[in-house]
Order: C-alpha cells, then sequence, then structure tokens
C-alpha cells in the first residue's frame, strides 16, 4: 500500500505535476509522486583532529565581532542544535527574523538556509553565518589574529594538518565537526519503531502525503514550496528584527523591499515577478523534531501536534500556497499515529562532551613573549 | 553584506590607485633619489639655527589665526544637518552591535579623543593607534594618521565600519536610521529625501564635525592683535617655536600643521610587545591593509604612509598632527608614546629619541629636519608655555538624548497583507 515511486521524479516537469494534481492522483491516491525512500543516513567519514579543532571554534564567542556570541548560541545542544525561541536572538544590536534551524545532519544537505540561498557547501555556510552582520557580523581577518594568539587553536590546526591558524582552515574545521553531528539511534534508523510509529509511517508514505516534499534519508526534497505558514508579525513589530530583515531583504535585492510585510522566502533566489515564488521555503528536514521545537522558519508553531493539525487542515491561507496543501482528513488517531512516527525520527541527546567543548577557553589573550623575535 | 569583507587581493588593487593618485613630492620628505635635495632645504635656511626674528623662510608659512572651515560644495551646511549629526555622532546605533558611536572613542570629555595610548577600540578588541581629536578636523585635507581618505565625509564610515572601531555594516545602519521615526523626519529636512540614507547620514556627521572648531585660542587673539593674550613667557616660546626649536619647519599656517609626513623618530609602541589583544590588532591591521606576505610576517612597527603608497622610503611616515586642542588630547604621537608635552619637547631636543634612547624602527628614512635642539630647562619652559597658547576653553558637550526605534508597520496593517495574501 505504501509503495513508492522512486524513480527519477525530480524530472517529472513542475506543469506535468500540477495536472496530476488536477487529476486527483496524488494526494486521493495512497502513492504519492516523491523523491528518494526514507531510510538511514549514510555513514560520513570524519578527519577526528579537524573535528575537534572544529568543535572548539563551534562553541568558541571569540568567533563572533564583539566576542558576545558563538555558533551554539543560537544553536543549542540541548534543543537539538536549534534554538526554543520561535525567532532567534542574531547579533547583540539586533535581532533576527527567522527560527534558526538545527544543525544535527546538516552534513548530509545539499542546500541551507530556510530560503536556500546557499546551495554550495558547508565552508561557505560557516563563512556566511561568521560574517553576515545580523548574525555574527565577524571580520574574519581579525578572527584569524585571535586564533592565532591562542596556543591552544596554534597546536590544534597543526594536529589537524591545516598549518598554522587561518580563515581558510576554520572553514574546513567547522563543517567537519559538523559532520560529527548525526542522528544516533532514532528508532526509524534502528528499526525499533513501536507499532503506533509505524501505523504513522504508512500514513507518512500515503494518506498524509507528507512524502511527497519530506522524502530521502533526510526527510526533504532540498526545494522550496509554500505551505501557507503565517507571517510572524514580530518580524515587523519588533525594530531590532526588522532592522535586520530589511538589511537582508536590501542585500538580496528584493524589490521594493522597504514595503515588504511578509518573509520573501527562496523568492531571494527565483526573484519571479508576479511574486508567485513569495513564501516558498526549504522543505526542512524532519529528523531531531524531538528537540527543535518551535517549527517552522518563523516558529510560528510551537508544537508537533499543532504541525499535524496545520497540514490537516491543509496549511493556511496564501494564494500562491502548493496545490497539494489539501485538507487529509485525518482522524484523531491517525494524527496521533503520525505523531508517533515523527518522533521516531529523533535520536538520543548529542550533549555529551563528545559533541560539546567542555574545556572551556581562555578568558584573555596572552602575550607572544618574544614577539620581537618570532615571525607574526 | 554577507560579503568576505576586503581580501588582500582587493586591496593590493585599491593600492595601486592610491600610489597613482598620490604624488610623493607632496607627502613630505622627498624620496632617496633627491635625499640631497631634503637635506639641501635645511642647510639653505640658516635662520634656523638662531631665529626668524630677522628673516624667515618665506617658504615656510607663518602661524595664523585659524580662519573658518572650508565647506565642500557637495556638503553645504544647514541647521537642520548639523543637529542631525550630532544626534547621529552620539548615536551608537550607527556602529556594529549598537554600543560604540563616534562620541565613544571621540569622547568630548577627553578632549574629543581617547585618554590612553592606544584607542580603544570595537567590544572585544583594541584599535592599534592613537585617537585623534575632532577639535579642528574639519581643516585636514586627509584624515587619519597616514592621511588614508580625502574628507570628513569619508573618514566616518572608514571609523564606523573598520573592524576594530565601530563594526558596522551599511545595510544594517542605514535599515535602523529608517526605523527611528524622528530621523526619518530630520532626515527629510535636512536633505530633501523621503528616507535615510548611510551616506547622508555621514555628510550630516561630517557637518556637524564642522562646528567642532576652535578659533579663539590665546595664540588666535595674540595673532589677531591682541598682544595681552600671550605672556612674556610665552612669546619667548613663541620665539623659539619659530626658531631654535624648528617646530614652524612642520607646524606652521593657521593649522599649526603642514600636513605632509614625516620620520620624526617616535620609537616603537611598547604595548605590542606586552598586550596580547593589541598583537591581535597589530597583525589585521597589516592582513587589512594589504601587506605583502613577507612584510605581514615581519614587520614589528607602523609603516604608516607606506600602507598608502608602498615607497620603501615612506616606512614610519605620518602627517604633521595639528597642535591646536593639544592641552586636552594627551597622550601624543601615533601610538600615544608621550604622555606629557614635557616628554615630548624632551624627545625633539634630543633629536628623536625617548629618554632611554629609542629612535624609529626605520631609521634611513628618518627626517634629517629633526635634529638636537639644545635647549636649556628655561627654553623648554619657555616653549610648553607657548604651546599652552595653541588651547581655548575647553569644549565640552552633554550627550543628547537620542530618538527610539518605532515599528514601521502597524498590527493592522500587517493583519490585513496577511489577509490579503
Amino acid at each position: 500500500m505504501a509503495c513508492m515511486i522512486t524513480t527519477r521524479p525530480f524530472l517529472i516537469k513542475r506543469g506535468f505535476l500540477v495536472t496530476a494534481l488536477g487529476m486527483g492522483l496524488v494526494l486521493a491516491n495512497p502513492v504519492a509522486v516523491a523523491g528518494a525512500d526514507i531510510g538511514p543516513l549514510p555513514t560520513l567519514k570524519v578527519n577526528q583532529a579537524r573535528a575537534e579543532l572544529g568543535k572548539r571554534l563551534f562553541f568558541d564567542k571569540r568567533l563572533s565581532g564583539d566576542a558576545a556570541i558563538s555558533c551554539a548560541t543560537c544553536h543549542q545542544p540541548e534543543h537539538g542544535y536549534a534554538n526554543p525561541d520561535a525567532l532567534s536572538d542574531g547579533y547583540p544590536g539586533n535581532k533576527h527574523f527567522r527560527n534558526a534551524p538545527s544543525v544535527i545532519n546538516t552534513a548530509h544537505k545539499t542546500v541551507w538556509m530556510h530560503d536556500g540561498r546557499i546551495g554550495t557547501n558547508l565552508n561557505d555556510v560557516t563563512r556566511g553565518m561568521i560574517t553576515e552582520s545580523y548574525l555574527m557580523n565577524m571580520d574574519m581577518r581579525i578572527m584569524q589574529e585571535r586564533l592565532k594568539q591562542d596556543p591552544v587553536y596554534v597546536e590544534m590546526f597543526k594536529a589537524a594538518g591545516l598549518g598554522e591558524p587561518s580563515n581558510g582552515g576554520a572553514r574546513k574545521a567547522i563543517p567537519e565537526y559538523l559532520k560529527t553531528l548525526n542522528s544516533e539511534g532514532a528508532p526509524f534508523d534502528t528499526g525499533q519503531m513501536s507499532a503506533e510509529a509505524q501505523r504513522g509511517m504508512k500514513l507518512f508514505k500515503g494518506k498524509a502525503g507528507c512524502i511527497a516534499c519530506h522524502n530521502g534519508p533526510m526527510f526533504t526534497d532540498g526545494k522550496a514550496h509554500n505551505t501557507g505558514v503565517k507571517e510572524n508579525f514580530d518580524v515587523f513589530l519588533d525594530p531590532a528584527r526588522h532592522q535586520a530583515f530589511l538589511a537582508y531583504a536590501a542585500f538580496l535585492g528584493v524589490e521594493n523591499y522597504m514595503n515588504l510585510k511578509r518573509d520573501p522566502g527562496a523568492h531571494v533566489q527565483t526573484h519571479k515577478a508576479d511574486g508567485s515564488d513569495m513564501g516558498t521555503f526549504i522543505t526542512p528536514s524532519l529528523r531531531e523534531l524531538k528537540y527543535t521545537a518551535p517549527y517552522m522558519h518563523n516558529g510560528m508553531i510551537k508544537t508537533l501536534p499543532e504541525v499535524i493539525a496545520f497540514y490537516n487542515r491543509g496549511g493556511d491561507n496564501d494564494r500562491h500556497k502548493d496545490s497539494r496543501m489539501k485538507p487529509l482528513g485525518l482522524s484523531s488517531q491517525e494524527q496521533k499515529d503520525l505523531l508517533a512516527f515523527l518522533l521516531a525520527l529523533s535520536g538520543k541527546p548529542l550533549t555529551s562532551s563528545r559533541h560539546v567543548w567542555t574545556e572551556g577557553y581562555p578568558q584573555e589573550y596572552e602575550a607572544i613573549a618574544n614577539w620581537l623575535d618570532v615571525p607574526n | 553584506m554577507s560579503s568576505l569583507k576586503k581580501t588582500p587581493v582587493l586591496m593590493t588593487a585599491t593600492v595601486v590607485a592610491a600610489v597613482l593618485s598620490v604624488s610623493a613630492a607632496a607627502m613630505g620628505d622627498k624620496p632617496p633619489a633627491s635625499t640631497s635635495i631634503g637635506m639641501s632645504q635645511v642647510a639653505a635656511t640658516p635662520a634656523i639655527a638662531g631665529t626668524f626674528a630677522k628673516a624667515p623662510d618665506p617658504a615656510i608659512p607663518p602661524l595664523a589665526p585659524l580662519p573658518p572651515p572650508p565647506i565642500p560644495l557637495d556638503n553645504p551646511m544647514s541647521e537642520a544637518k548639523i543637529e542631525l549629526g550630532k544626534l547621529l555622532f552620539f548615536d551608537p546605533r550607527l556602529g556594529g552591535d549598537a554600543s560604540v558611536s563616534c562620541a565613544t572613542c571621540h569622547d568630548p570629555e577627553q578632549g574629543w579623543s581617547w585618554a590612553e595610548d592606544i584607542s580603544r577600540g570595537y567590544p572585544g578588541t583594541v584599535h592599534w593607534r592613537s585617537n585623534q581629536t575632532i577639535i579642528n578636523s574639519a581643516y585636514y585635507s586627509k584624515l587619519f594618521w597616514a592621511g588614508s581618505v580625502p574628507s570628513l565625509e569619508a573618514q566616518a564610515p572608514s571609523a564606523a565600519k573598520g573592524g576594530v572601531a565601530g563594526n558596522g555594516e551599511n545595510d544594517l545602519m542605514e535599515a535602523r536610521l529608517r526605523l527611528i521615526p524622528e530621523y526619518v523626519e530630520r532626515f527629510k529636512e535636512a536633505f530633501g529625501e523621503p528616507l535615510p540614507t548611510i551616506n547622508n547620514a555621514w555628510k550630516a556627521i561630517a557637518a556637524f564635525e564642522r562646528t567642532l572648531v576652535q578659533r579663539d585660542t590665546p595664540l588666535d587673539r595674540y595673532l589677531l592683535g591682541d598682544s595681552s593674550a600671550l605672556t612674556e613667557q610665552q612669546i619667548r616660546g613663541k620665539a623659539l617655536y619659530e626658531g631654535k626649536a624648528r617646530c614652524i619647519l612642520c607646524h606652521n599656517g593657521a593649522l599649526a600643521s603642514n600636513e605632509k609626513y614625516y620620520n620624526i623618530g617616535v620609537p616603537r609602541a611598547q604595548r605590542w610587545l606586552e598586550d596580547g589583544l593589541a598583537q591581535v590588532t597589530f597583525r589585521f591591521e597589516y592582513y587589512a591593509k594589504g601587506a605583502t606576505e613577507e612584510l605581514y610576517r615581519t614587520v614589528k612597527d607602523d609603516v604608516g604612509l607606506y600602507f598608502r603608497n608602498k615607497n620603501k622610503w615612506d616606512m614610519g611616515k605620518f602627517r604633521v598632527p595639528s597642535l591646536r586642542y593639544i592641552g586636552y588630547t594627551a597622550p601624543y604621537m601615533r601610538q600615544g608614546q608621550f604622555y606629557t608635552l614635557e616628554e615630548v619637547i624632551d624627545f625633539y631636543d634630543r633629536g628623536g629619541f625617548d629618554e632611554e634612547g629609542n629612535t624609529t624602527s626605520y631609521p634611513s628614512t628618518k627626517t634629517p629636519l629633526i635634529t638636537k635642539l639644545h635647549l636649556t630647562d628655561e627654553e623648554k619652559e619657555d616653549l610648553l608655555a607657548f604651546l599652552d597658547a595653541f588651547t581655548g576653553e575647553e569644549i565640552l558637550m552633554d550627550k543628547p538624548k537620542l530618538p527610539g526605534y518605532e515599528p514601521m508597520f502597524s498590527l493592522a496593517e500587517l493583519q490585513a497583507a496577511q489577509a490579503a495574501k
């Protein structure tokens, strides 16, 4: 019943897909048009010395302009390396306008950010997060010299085969650390799902149609869709957030950005003149949801049952909403089953020293004693 | 915004442009090929061995009363602009984390500068040079110690955006201004445009800075004919200034600076040997300014003018600062090497050496204008007394009350937009 169409789904042209939807083939039928089947994630090969260095960097506040925040300030281990606030804090002096996504399993992605504006690699993502004015606002040239001033980094970069501390080296080490943040022991992966969760998986692949977008080992098609999530008005009512939003929209060339009253999402990539791509966001992974509430790009939905209710009613209002967003007619029991399945996609917390830098940092920059005699 | 910021490659291009636009001849000391000319200039002014009272060198502009500051054609003054510029000067939202304004480092209570050897920096950093006063900055044709920017309009963003200064970013700072309704109104009045722009913010700050001038010092009054404005001792000091002490060779004209570049022998800042944070910034400056790998690895002092034109003979040269308002701007020299004017006078008297005999890291570029002065203790006191005449009343200003942010849209407008989606 829950059999999968796995043959070249991405070659299906949009027009055909719409036609197929119009014919009621997708949601009315338990067989959803989908990408690769869901399944366990592949194991990544990790350079341990680099990953260890990346771990120290990830938790180090000296990687932000005023040395007040680290990557982990927003991507918090105890919250699945996501953030418990609907909208994350961002850099001091402003606040952010989106929810910080989990970075667990991020090494398995091919596109990053809710609007998908980075589609290359984690090296670029690392650079983007560290230098972005409303995120960490770091001039990486200063960062490099801070790293060079810390003897622990001098040793760790050497041990990692990265020479002396450098921006390039940091941008290799942090992604290597991120490769160590993988779902561990999720019942879905270990084959120990409850009967309830197994029923939920059938719904996921069938009646609920989730798999149309949430497919593959990461439970995402890596594409942008409009599901009609309501705007988080705090983005516009809090000037600290609105300023970051305006800076973002101005930089990405969104037309008439001063008048925007909604998050353009992936429109920043596609810039369709008719605005039909406004409010599209990259399908997020469904792994580790147990820890990463609240949900959606703007944290507008607080709990998973509410997320399921949102999809069950076919999403909220938007004239450009993906046509596959239709009421699902899930019963109360079916919603519970689906929830059980979603929770089975979360593993153990990654909060021990295996993943978290617990050894602290020096409180000040030690002077290089024989400064005149050594090369800079 | 999320840029790599500047890379050394880009900076190299900038430097090439700078070389093309900078005339070495306008910089102060001549390059080595014409060193003999530089020497002969000194030799050709025998009067400086004694006093200029009889035959001052006509090439050296005399001290003069300070005229009103020049106003650029593309940024005329207006009351609205000056008042806006004052608010912006004190507003920390023109910076990265909204904690440091222009006035944080250029503190009115500290001579509109910073009373430590090296200026404080952006949080998490320290600067690498001494902070220069805003007072009379309107008169310089180039700003910063190595003259890296041509106007106050260009200086403001350079400071507000520099990683160890304001660390701000244009789009974000501009967005902040637009979320402050009082600024929207004030920018409209000052510039006639519907919304604040970041470039207009720099213009407003520059206009405000052009009001921070001091033209009524004892020296100005004396030069305008009030012979009682200077004491007898100060008048003796003035004669030394213009003669035996040779100050007038560079500290001349109304600004008491010829705005040229010299290596006068100031030694390396001791702080770089002792302070890890200062070492971080030291290397950053060379990375950021586009030094060669070799220079970055080996340099242990501030090369000054060399940053702009990459001429070896300009290593360690800096723009002559004005002596006006120095009563409030201690410490002195590019990294605040001297805390008192007595130390400064002793430094010159020794021919450009400090108490311990330290001098420039680049002796080959040291100007021949600096020689031992053989001043007596009494002459030093007279000179010191005259230096006081360059400073008038302290210019103080209360921090203005800054306008607040307001949301740009009402909840009803947002709800209507939501419903229309």
